[in-house]
Parts: C-alpha cells; sequence; structure tokens
C-alpha cells in the first residue's frame, strides 16, 4: 500500500511535459480515427435552427463576424452551418465585420458555401460588406444610416451599385441578424445597441468562455438562442443535417475532457496523500 | 492652462451631455447628431487611434532593442512583422491578373502560354481563347503578387500575339483578394501562428488541472465540481454517462464527507452502503434508463448550472458593471474625473 502511496505522489509531480504529450495524443487520435460518439442538440442551439427555419423565404438576415483564426475553430463551423441553412432557406445575407480578420474569415466562409457548395451570385444573394473599425459605434452607424457607415464593400464596390442594397438603410431593413462573435466589440454590444432597441429577432454563436456572459440576453429572450462553443457547432450541423468540422471536432474535445477530469481526480488523491503524510511527519 | 484644461473638460461635458440626453430626448437635432455625427467621430477618432497604437508599439520595441533589455531579440520579429505587414498592405497591390481581350492571329501559341500560367491542357486553353468576345475578355485567374511576375507573363501572352492587359486590385480590396499577398499573408503567416498560441491553451490548462485544481476548501470544491459537470456534460461523451453511475459516485463523495465529518468507521460504512442498496433499488424499479433521474444525468445538469446560479451571477456582475459605468460617466460630464487630462 505504501508503495502505490508512493507511487501515486511521484506521479502527482510527473514533469508537466509528459502531461503535454498525452494531451496531444488524445487529442489527435480522434481526429484520425473518429469515434462518432451521438450528439445531442441543447434546448438554445435548437431555439436558434427554430428561428432561422421560421424566417419566411427571401428574408433580409444580417450576418456579423467578429473571431479570428484563433477561434476560428470553435465560431467558424458555426458561420458556415448558419450560412448554409440560411442558403437552403433563400435568404439573402449580408455580412459585417467588426473585427478586421473577420473579414478574412468571412470571406473564406462565404467562398465554401455561397460560391462552391450553393453556386449563388454575389451582390444579389450575398453581400460581404466588410470591416469598419470604431467597434459600438459601427453598430450605432448601422443601426442609424448603414449607407453612411459603409460607401463601399469589401470588393470597393459601391453601396450603389450593389442590387441586394437597394432598399436598406438601416437595421429596421433586416429581418434577423446573427453574430457569430468571440468577444468584445460582438454579441453582447449587438444585442444592446441594436436588436434590443429596434427589436429585430437575434440569435448568436459564441466561444465557450463567453457563453456565461451572454446567457442572461437569451435567458431573457432578448437573444433566440445560442450555439454554445464546439459543441454548439457540432449541434447545429446535426440539425441542419450536415456534419461538418464541428461535428469530427468533438470526439476529440470529449476525450481531452475526460482526461482532464480524470487529471484533476488523480492529481486531487496525490495531493490528499502528500498532505497526509506531512500531517503524520509533523 | 486654459486650453489644456478647462477647453478639454467644457468638451466632455457637452458632448457627455449630448449623447447622455440623445436617449431621452426626442428631439430630431440631438438624435441625429447622437446616431450619426457623434458615431463618425468615433469612427475617425478610432482610426487615427490605430496609428497611435501603430507608433506606440514600435517606440516601445525600438528602445527595447536599443536598450538591450530582456528579451530583445523578440523585438526585432515584432517590428520585421510590422513592417512586413504595413508593406505588404499599405504599400504593395500585392494582386495582378492578366486580362486577354483578344488571342491574335495565332491562338495556338497563346494557348501555350495560357496554360503554362493557369495549368490544364493546350486544348482546354484553346477552348477557353475561343470564348472571348469584345466585351468579354478571358480573365486568367492566376494572382501575381508583384509587377514583376505579371509583366514577364503579360510580355510572353504580346509576344505570341495576344492582346493582354494587366488588372491590379483595386486599393482595399487588393486584402481579401483571393491570391492576393496580403490574403497570402494572413492564412499563410497569420493563421497558423494565431492557431497555435491559442491552442496552447490546452496543454496549460491539463497541466494547470492536474497542479492547480485542488480540494483546499468548501469554495474550491464548489468550483472544482460545478468545472466536472460542465466539462463532461457540454461533450457528447457526458450523455454516455448514465446518471445511475452518478449517483453511486454522490453516494460515494457522501461517505467521504461523513467520514471527514464524524470520523466513524461505522457510520461511514452504513451511509455508503445504505446509499448504494437505495440507487441499485431505484434504479432496478427504474428500468436503469441513462437519463432519469434527471438532476443526476450530466447534460441537464449542467444545463441547470448554466441557467440558475451562473445566469445569477453573470446578471450581478453586469448591473455591478452598470452602475459603475453610470458613475464614471456621471463624473466625467460634471467634470470631477480628470484622468482624460493627465490628473
Amino acid at each position: 500500500m505504501k508503495k502505490l502511496a508512493d507511487l501515486v505522489i511521484k506521479l502527482g509531480n510527473v514533469d508537466r511535459r509528459w502531461i503535454f504529450i498525452i494531451i496531444a495524443i488524445v487529442v489527435m487520435y480522434p481526429l484520425f480515427k473518429p469515434l462518432g460518439l451521438p450528439i445531442r442538440p441543447s434546448e438554445s442551439s435548437q431555439e436558434v435552427f427554430n428561428t432561422i427555419d421560421a424566417l419566411p423565404q427571401g428574408s433580409k438576415v444580417l450576418l456579423s463576424c467578429e473571431y479570428g483564426p484563433s477561434t476560428k475553430p470553435e465560431i467558424h463551423p458555426m458561420a458556415i452551418g448558419v450560412l448554409r441553412h440560411l442558403f437552403e432557406k433563400g435568404h439573402q445575407v449580408y455580412v459585417t465585420c467588426l473585427w478586421p480578420d473577420g473579414q478574412f474569415m468571412a470571406r473564406e466562409a462565404l467562398e465554401q458555401v455561397a460560391e462552391n457548395e450553393y453556386n449563388l451570385t454575389y451582390g444579389e444573394d450575398y453581400v460581404l460588406l466588410g470591416f469598419r473599425p470604431g467597434n459600438e459605434a459601427v453598430i450605432k452607424g448601422i443601426v442609424s444610416d448603414i449607407r453612411k457607415m459603409y460607401t463601399i464593400d469589401s470588393r470597393a464596390i459601391p453601396i450603389a451599385d450593389i442590387p441586394m442594397m437597394n432598399g436598406i438603410t438601416n437595421i429596421s431593413d433586416f429581418d434577423f441578424l446573427f453574430s457569430a462573435s468571440a468577444g468584445y466589440p460582438g454579441t453582447v454590444e449587438w444585442v444592446q445597441l441594436a436588436a434590443d432597441p429596434t427589436g429585430i429577432p437575434m440569435s448568436t454563436g459564441v466561444t465557450s468562455i463567453q457563453v456565461n456572459e451572454v446567457m442572461p440576453y437569451v435567458d431573457a429572450g432578448q437573444i433566440k438562442g445560442i450555439l454554445a462553443g464546439m459543441p454548439g457547432a457540432a449541434e447545429y450541423e446535426k440539425l441542419i443535417g450536415k456534419p461538418g468540422i464541428g461535428t469530427s471536432g468533438m470526439d476529440a474535445q470529449s476525450i481531452a475532457h475526460v482526461v482532464i477530469v480524470l487529471f484533476i481526480i488523480f492529481g486531487n488523491i496525490a495531493y490528499y496523500l502528500e498532505r497526509q503524510r506531512s500531517k503524520k511527519t509533523f | 492652462m486654459f486650453w489644456k484644461r478647462q477647453i478639454p473638460i467644457a468638451i466632455v461635458a457637452l458632448v457627455g451631455t449630448l449623447t447622455l440626453f440623445g436617449w431621452f430626448v426626442d428631439q430630431p437635432d440631438i438624435k441625429s447628431f447622437v446616431d450619426d455625427d457623434a458615431t463618425q467621430w468615433y469612427d475617425i477618432l478610432a482610426s487615427f487611434a490605430i496609428f497611435l497604437g501603430a507608433l506606440n508599439l514600435l517606440k516601445l520595441q525600438m528602445q527595447k532593442i536599443i536598450k538591450r533589455k530582456k528579451g530583445w531579440q523578440y523585438s526585432i520579429f515584432a517590428i520585421g512583422g510590422f513592417i512586413f505587414a504595413f508593406t505588404v498592405g499599405f504599400l504593395m497591390r500585392g494582386a495582378y491578373t492578366v486580362n486577354i481581350n483578344s488571342a491574335g492571329e495565332t491562338p495556338q501559341v497563346v494557348a501555350q502560354v495560357v496554360a503554362g500560367e493557369i495549368g490544364g491542357t493546350i486544348q482546354a486553353s484553346e477552348v477557353l481563347l475561343g470564348l472571348i468576345e469584345e466585351d468579354a475578355p478571358l480573365m486568367l485567374e492566376k494572382v501575381h503578387f508583384t509587377g514583376k511576375s505579371v509583366n514577364k507573363v503579360a510580355n510572353q501572352l504580346k509576344e505570341s500575339g495576344a492582346d493582354a492587359k494587366i488588372i491590379p486590385a483595386s486599393w482595399g480590396a487588393h486584402l481579401t483578394t483571393n491570391g492576393s499577398f496580403f490574403n497570402w499573408m494572413f492564412f499563410k503567416v497569420f493563421t497558423p501562428l494565431s492557431a497555435t498560441m491559442f491552442a496552447l491553451l490546452a496543454f496549460l490548462v491539463a497541466s494547470a488541472a492536474y497542479r492547480a485544481f485542488r480540494i483546499r476548501n468548501f469554495e474550491a470544491t464548489l468550483l472544482l465540481g460545478s468545472g466536472i459537470i460542465i466539462m463532461l456534460g457540454r461533450v457528447p461523451i457526458g450523455s454516455k454517462i448514465s446518471s445511475w453511475f452518478v449517483l453511486y459516485v454522490i453516494v460515494l463523495l457522501l461517505g467521504v464527507i461523513v467520514n471527514s465529518w464524524k470520523r466513524n468507521r461505522i457510520l461511514t460504512f452504513s451511509t455508503v452502503g445504505i446509499g448504494i442498496i437505495l440507487v441499485t433499488i431505484a434504479g432496478i424499479y427504474m428500468g436503469w434508463p441513462i437519463d432519469r433521474p434527471a438532476f443526476a444525468y450530466l447534460p441537464k445538469l449542467q444545463d441547470w448550472i448554466y441557467l440558475v446560479p451562473n445566469i445569477a451571477g453573470a446578471r450581478a456582475i453586469m448591473i455591478g458593471i452598470g452602475l459603475g459605468v453610470f458613475a464614471t460617466s456621471i463624473r466625467y460630464i460634471l467634470g470631477i474625473e480628470k484622468s482624460y487630462i493627465g490628473e
């Protein structure tokens, strides 16, 4: 028994590089050999799906991309999933970005979904308005007069020359707002300055770490559902019936979480044994 | 002193008051100022702030190099990266394509150059050249980073008899044009670096969880318990863990609590034994459904944590922040808070 306790205490102080190696292996393994764990859509993901699904055909949807390469694994699958759902239902999508790198992410998503999968026409079915600096001021600008905020789109085409911009002057001309957000400025600013004052229905997709901050708005009904982190993306992919990168990432995340929980438990056992031993020594 | 002190305070007080009243007064001019003008002023200031931030970055990094402070070598990379990104974004278009308006009298020769440029067979290129009309030139999709590179192709085409024209991407659009230099830099340099930095978090979290997530007191235990529930409940594997397994774990934890509290072996064993018997009887009676009882099913449990204690805490923080922002704003408007003028 003493030898076992010694071993546990020794393992409790193991070099952290061993932990890094274990994490690397458990994350990589399911990526190469998917486990196919079942995905259960949560109520909040279901609400996002239902809200988008209930939009009348040909609705004008404002999609805002506030994320970059670092949070791409979590948010990008959501943007892809939502775009697929929107284009499947025949809606027009207007994309804005409050983050400079969001424009690159948005372009990549539109290229994949609008151009390659649905073969849609730029300027008629979708438009990438692009990034503007100013954070909340950009949202305020879109709420009051989008044409003052955007005189040209991301391709340097004048707004007046884009067919689907006809009749669009401010946020009230949109039927729905979706914010794919990884932080500030993002979901909270959109709900406070755009969705809530104007009454435009809004849903969001955020990183796992942001969920705590955004949940009060979801609970109050100011946001119609939330896609929470990579699990939210995977759930949405399941709801639209098109599994993608979110779904394949869930196996890796599941195993990584289990291993981290096991680390916590094991670390605590080692800590308990060490404490008991030090009590006996004194 | 008047220009440096009284005037800035007066401007802040006036603009702050106008902006605040814009929300309460239904006066078109004030509303227009708040909604349009003030936000555009902010945009302009924000744009200048980016330049100031860039200059500050350069200044700090240069100082670090000149004074040979610890880690000054990294500053060389920071400045080098800045200059590279600045050059690629502001000084270079980095995106040139070639349009062929006419294949001339020797389309076979032109097709050879086109095939070399875009790939594919010479026959396929000939077909593409055949589609050229007066108002519909053939746009070669390959994007060149430099004028020198695109000139070479354009000259080859001209020499083979084609009427070719170089089309540079317009300023602004050159940043996101597919295949442009800036676009290449973003996806091939910035994206992998950024993703790598963020991915390191997984390793650090695992290491920290192993070493620092300890049951030291009641609060730490509560945090640990809810952390484990959230981590397992949020992922698909959590829905595979039966609520009966969780109930057995709860019984064992109850035994640990009773043992630490009473230090009585008989009482501890009785608690654990009775608990196990009760859970087993309930399981047999209910038929061991994986998600019943719901309070012990991890996905439901994590939903509850998100929706009840988490929202309560988040709202309390939000209300606190809101009150803090309000108090600070009033201090600015009334001229009490003067830190922005260095006082």
